[in-house]
């Protein structure tokens, strides 16, 4: 039995044969081995049928013995099928063209990307790479061995713990981990310590320096608490020195206190804005309050995460009104000593700590307290002052 | 053949249950439907119209009548047959 697929490949002709004795052509043919198919006699007495091309230029002798006559009608399989190709030579060099030049671009490096360096510049890297034979529009088969370009990148690129190197399609990716360095510490010129204010010391702890003053001495401003010459050499002295110094202020605390407030009255006003310009279309008239605050809210048009400069603005404008509150002397009092505390904190450091306090005088005056109060603190009283040379006289 | 090789053959197949186209070399055909008709065991092609097929036998020939009538194929002993067939005489037979 024949297959298609095969016939096909060797390619077939269908041919028309007049004349003769088309029985004994038949039965020579069937008896020499010559394959035919799809035999169809005409009304005429011609018959089509089928053969290969090959057995087609075994005909001719038969033809003869047998006065048959023939003509090809149609060709069909590969061989014919390749010959009509032929015919357009051109195009096929130029598919095949195609398909070498897209086979071979997929065969390149086309990009370099380097990730988790921080400290190391990526043309470091880049350079190394190149010098290891990784680098842009290089055959992807040149490249040496993945597992060997990682450890030569790791030996070359100082400051990395590991280095990989991983190739998906025509990108290359490095990835790099950094080796951590210890921290370089700040260059630091030879100094004292000294006193920020006249003080009792309380507390003294030198990290660095000789300390040259004990707890409970007495220190005025700008004394050496810790110094910078140690040992015959100097030293960027380094400690904690705590003293109690005493502050004096003079406060005076209102006995009427002024603060506003909204009565609920409001009124809203709404424009449509394009950038800079509004055009209010909403609230018109006047504002019927004597006091007021506008607060202003705009809604713009936004697209994903984009604002765009159109949108709508309301503004509310609220009434508001002055209250009066009348403070009595005790608490006007205490209002001044912890706003003169909060102060102490703000300008010494939040590791004060107000020991005591003394009004020292007080007075009523024009709706006014008036007052003087000494402050006990215990705060930091350490300043670096550089040691500076003698340059000779 | 002599009359005693074919007496001799003919006493095989009955005592061996042979089947009788292999040793008498007879045709067989299958019939499939009224589309189809392979036949084994033919010697040529004697007629061949649209409305007959007149094949050679090695005892008489054997007339496929139909129409439309198609080798889809053949080959020295086979052959196949194609297309709308009506009947199948035998002729020229020696004995049954």
């Amino acid at each position: 039995m024949k297959s298609p697929v095969f016939s096909q490949l060797r390619g077939a002709v269908g041919v028309l044969v007049r004349g003769g004795s088309i029985e004994r052509l038949i039965n020579e043919l069937a008896g020499q081995g010559i394959e035919i198919w799809d035999l169809q006699p005409l009304p005429d007495g011609s018959m089509k049928m089928t053969m290969h091309v090959a057995d087609f230029f075994r005909l001719r002798p038969l033809l003869r013995r047998t006065g048959c006559r023939v003509r090809v009608q149609h060709r069909s399989g590969l061989p014919f099928a390749l010959l009509r190709l032929w015919g357009r030579k051109w195009f096929v060099f130029g598919f095949a063209l195609f398909i070498a030049v897209i086979f071979s671009l997929s065969q390149l490096v086309w990009d370099i990307e380097v990730n988790g360096n921080v400290e190391i510049p990526e043309e470091d890297v880049l350079k190394i790479a190149r010098e290891e034979g990784l680098y842009p529009f290089q055959w992807i088969f040149a490249l040496p061995r993945q597992d060997k370009l990682s450890a030569e990148l790791n030996r070359k690129l100082p400051g990395t713990s590991w280095v990989g190197v991983s190739r998906t399609g025509t990108r290359v990716s490095i990835q790099i981990v950094e080796a951590t360095q210890p921290k370089e510490k700040k260059l630091m010129s030879p100094r004292h310590l000294i006193s920020t204010a006249d003080a009792v010391i309380t507390y003294i702890y030198a990290e660095k320096g000789q300390p040259e003053v004990k707890k409970n001495d007495r220190v005025k401003k700008g004394q050496i608490l810790i110094s910078g010459f140690q040992g015959g050499g100097q030293v960027v002295s380094k400690g904690e020195v705590k003293g109690n110094v005493w502050h004096e202020y003079r406060i005076e605390v209102p006995l009427v206190r002024k603060q506003r407030v909204y009565t609920g009255e409001k009124k809203e006003q709404g424009y449509l804005y394009f950038g800079n310009t509004a055009i209010q279309l909403s609230g018109y008239g006047k504002t019927p309050f004597e006091h007021y605050q506008v607060m202003t809210e705009f809604n713009p048009l936004t697209w994903r995460s984009f604002k765009l400069p159109i949108g709508w603005m309301s503004e509310k404008v609220l009434e508001t009104t002055e209250l009066e509150i009348k403070l009595s002397k005790d608490k006007a009092i205490r209002d001044g000593i912890e706003r003169a505390k909060r102060d102490i904190v703000a300008k010494n450091g939040a590791d004060s700590v107000v020991l005591s306090q003394k009004i020292l005088h007080e007075k009523t005056d024009n709706g006014k307290v008036y007052m003087k109060v000494l402050f006990e603190v215990e705060q930091n009283i350490a300043e670096e002052l550089p040691i500076v040379h003698d340059q000779g006289e | 053949m002599s009359r005693f090789v074919r007496k001799i053959r003919k006493w095989t197949v009955d005592a061996l249950d042979l089947p009788s186209d292999l040793v008498f070399d007879l045709p067989r055909l299958t019939l499939i439907g009224g589309k189809q008709l392979y036949i084994e065991n033919h010697r040529g092609v004697v007629h061949f119209s649209p409305e007959s097929l007149q094949l050679e036998l090695s005892q008489g020939t054997l007339e496929v009548e139909g129409s439309g009538l198609v080798i889809r194929e053949i080959m020295p002993q086979e052959v196949v047959i194609e297309g709308r067939i009506h009947g199948i005489k035998y002729r020229g037979m020696e004995e049954s």
